[in-house]
């Protein structure tokens, strides 16, 4: 009897505790489900920024692409602005212009960085300091970098002028002469973005495997053939990478166009760029529908050239 | 993560804080409610007014002299006093990007009274008050009061008018001139500029002072002035100079340009001409660093403006080594870039009234007088004369406010689109000896008259 009791307030128990059990199961269900939404939530403010302030502007450009508008009063007109701005042999200059900088920037600076990258990686000592003193420009703001330049390479005071004239070379009237300024912005993109292209190469040389140099030297490889057969092959993805980002902020060069020659590019448009354009025609102009032609243009060149530099370098995204 | 107890404190927590800031009041300033004099004609009305340049709520230290500048409370408190009820509220600016700012505000509705150097782009899209039936109402305005050919100079076609309209009133002055250096002329032993130099006056006398200074011993240039982003300008005065223009009309739909006239190409033959005495850098801005110093280089400064002189001059304690010349007149006596910055009423102001009665006081002697003295910026009244702020660099003072009533009228319609870049491109083009004058200015002409068909 007293089994029997004990039977049935055990069953009660088990299904009592089973009960429970399945309770549990629904609370750490919903708890979950809580979860997620709090972390949706916390999503939510940042969510709204990217719509307001990158998913809109860039619709209500696709749109203003179609107007010709100032900003208050729009007339429709088709594909005209587009039309214009292709036609326009001020854009195409602005076009070679940003190729001829970008190209040059990126031959001179990813090879240099990778020499820079490698010497500083084969130091004993004061690799640290190195670091710190090729990545210093890059953390320069390019604004403060672009007025200092001005000064570097001013054609009576500059440093760079002294310093040629000094070695006996011919000086240069830099950023005053439409053959030269192209140039004096090649060098300070070059100055600015080296450090960058240091710090990520040296990365990738410390995480070859010493192994591999090991194993090269017990077959008699030299230092060259080491270099050459070992360390560049294992940074073809940071090279991919270099140019890939490399080519993007190129196009998009304006900041320290716009400090050293205005919105035209001064002087003759010699440095004017693509985004300078854009900036030109929308804002002191007042020409949003041109300008923004002009930034769907530049999208679908980058969008081209990134694609073109992805099959090349063999990078999978 | 968090408990509910404490997701939902801190989510009301959340509500609350956005609600309070949001209900607050964005007046900015304590003492508001001491306006709120229920009885007056202003009462509860607040007038929130838009400056650009470098004003300050609180007292300052000017960087250029070290003197202490007042605040922009002082305008608020006298404007207060003299309208009991009202309160000013200002939204400043710097003059970085104020075009595309100043049109951002404009399309959400900011302020009231915008300061607004391209009055000639906004009033077109009717987004300003005309102000013809105010001077006309109103017996304590008097135009009279203000420098010649300011108020001329500032009208504008509103949205659907044929003829040029007041859509500003003249609030900062500005105006172009020539500057010289009267140690180094002394120096060489060449006379000063007379008040009105001619062009061939300009040219002799920089080339007589280029060279190695014959007391100093140093290098002297003979003149300077910007290639770059301004050279547009001082090529048009060089055309008013020989009684040319820059061309005619002021709507779009009748502009016609006349950037390759016969004046146009002898102007710009003359700019290259003259650059021979001149440091190399003009086309990027650069060569003239030395000037206003006791270490300046340079003779004869072209296309200058107060902003840049009087100040430093007076606080180095140069400013009677300082000579100012008028820029290149025609046979009445005008030419020159007209310059400055007018103030308007937005369209949509719900306090147009009292919007007015601010023009009017920024105009007016307090105000105008507050603005030289704290800004330095010129005065744009008649009655600037009689500062004695005014007297101590009267010598330099007395020229550049003859400039301001001498200028070329209407402002240069296309002086801030896209032909001045085009034209702007071709004299540095053939500054830097990309083409000849001829040649770039018949590309100029071209180019502008292509994106002007475009436009229309």
């Amino acid at each position: 009897m007293v089994k029997k009791k004990q039977a049935t307030s055990g069953g009660a128990v088990q299904m009592s505790s089973s009960m429970a059990a399945n309770a549990d199961v629904d609370t750490i269900k919903s708890k979950k489900r809580r979860s997620t939404f709090t972390w949706y939530l916390f999503l939510l403010p940042s969510f709204l920024g990217i719509l307001l302030f990158m998913v809109y502007p860039i619709v209500e450009s696709f749109r203003l692409s179609f107007y010709q508008s100032n900003g208050t009063v729009e007339t429709f007109i088709g594909l005209r602005n587009f039309q214009y701005v292709l036609t326009s042999a001020t854009f195409w200059n602005t076009v070679w212009n940003t190729f001829f900088i970008g190209i040059f920037q990126i031959l001179i600076t990813i090879p240099l960085g990778f020499i820079f990258a490698s010497l500083i990686n084969s130091v004993r000592f004061g690799q640290n300091f190195f670091k710190v003193v090729y990545f210093l420009p890059n953390v320069t703001s390019i604004v403060a970098a672009a007025m200092i330049f001005q000064f570097v390479l001013h054609p009576e005071m500059g440093v760079a002028n002294y310093a040629l004239d000094a070695l006996g070379l011919p000086t240069s009237t830099w950023f005053s002469d439409p053959t030269t300024s192209k140039w004096g912005v090649i060098l300070l993109s070059v100055w600015h973005w080296i450090g960058f292209v240091v710090i990520i190469c040296l990365a990738n040389l410390q995480a070859i495997s010493p192994e591999m140099y090991e194993a090269a030297r017990i077959d008699g490889a030299s230092s060259i053939q080491q270099w050459l057969f070992i360390t560049i092959p294992n940074m073809s993805g940071t090279f991919a990478f270099l140019l890939i980002t490399g080519w993007i902020g190129s196009l998009q060069r304006f900041n320290e166009i716009y400090v050293l020659g205005g919105p035209s590019g001064s002087p003759a448009r010699s440095i004017q760029t693509m985004g300078a354009f854009i900036y030109e025609r929308g804002f002191t102009g007042f020409e949003f529908g041109i300008a923004s032609a002009a930034t769907y243009i530049m999208f679908v060149i980058i969008l081209i050239f990134t694609f073109f530099n992805l099959k090349i370098s063999k990078m999978k995204l | 993560m968090f408990s509910k107890q404490t997701f939902r404190t801190l989510l009301f927590l959340l509500v609350m804080g956005i609600a309070i800031a949001g209900c607050s009041n964005t007046d900015g300033n304590s003492d508001a409610g001491d306006n709120q004099n229920t009885d007056s004609e202003w009462a509860g009305q607040t007038l929130r007014v838009h400056l650009i340049g470098d004003f300050d709520m609180e007292d300052a230290t000017d960087p250029i002299t070290g003197e202490t500048t007042e605040g922009l409370y002082v305008l608020k408190e006298e404007f207060e006093n003299q309208h009991p009820g009202a309160t000013v509220q200002f939204i400043t600016m710097p003059w970085e990007g104020y075009t595309e700012k100043t049109q951002a505000m404009i399309t959400s509705g900011e302020a009231d009274v915008y300061q607004m150097p391209g009055i000639a782009d906004f009033a077109p899209q009717g987004v300003l008050e005309p102000l013809q039936s105010y001077i006309d109402e109103d017996p304590e305005f008097d135009p009279e009061v203000f420098i010649d050919n300011q108020i001329e100079g500032w009208q504008v076609l509103g949205p659907d008018s044929d003829e040029l309209q007041t859509y500003g009133l003249p609030f900062q002055g500005d105006a172009r001139f020539i500057a010289y250096d009267k140690q180094i002329f002394d120096d060489w032993g060449v006379e000063y500029l007379s008040d009105h130099p001619t062009m061939e006056e300009v040219m002799e006398k920089a080339e007589q002072m280029t060279g190695e200074n014959p007391v100093t011993g140093k290098q002297n240039y003979g003149v300077w002035f910007r290639g770059d982003f301004n050279s547009a300008f001082p090529l048009i005065n060089l055309a008013e100079g020989q009684n040319g223009r820059w061309g005619t009309g002021f709507a779009w739909d009748e502009i016609e340009f006349e950037f390759n006239s016969p004046e146009m190409i002898t102007g710009l033959e003359w700019l290259l001409d003259v650059q021979e005495y001149a440091p190399s850098g003009i086309t990027s801005n650069q060569g003239n660093e030395r000037w206003l110093t006791e270490e300046n280089d340079i003779a004869i400064m072209l296309h200058q403006s107060p902003g840049e002189i009087v100040k430093a001059a007076m606080v180095q304690g140069i400013d009677d080594k300082i000579g100012i010349a008028q820029e290149f007149k025609n046979d009445e006596g005008l030419g020159g870039m007209l310059a400055g910055s007018p103030i308007a009423i937005s369209a949509d102001s719900d306090h147009k009234d009292l919007a007015w009665e601010w023009l009017k006081f920024a105009t007016s002697d307090f105000a105008q007088q507050y603005v030289y003295e704290n800004l330095g910026s010129m005065p744009v009244i008649k009655a600037a004369s009689e500062w004695d702020s005014y007297a101590e660099v009267e010598h330099l003072l007395d020229p550049m406010l003859e400039a301001m009533s001498t200028p070329w009228t209407p402002r240069y319609p296309w002086g801030a689109s896209q032909p001045r870049y085009i034209l702007t491109s071709e004299v540095e083009a053939a500054l830097t000896g990309s083409r000849s004058a001829e040649e770039a200015l018949d590309k100029a002409q071209q180019e502008s008259t292509e994106w002007l068909e475009n436009r229309n």
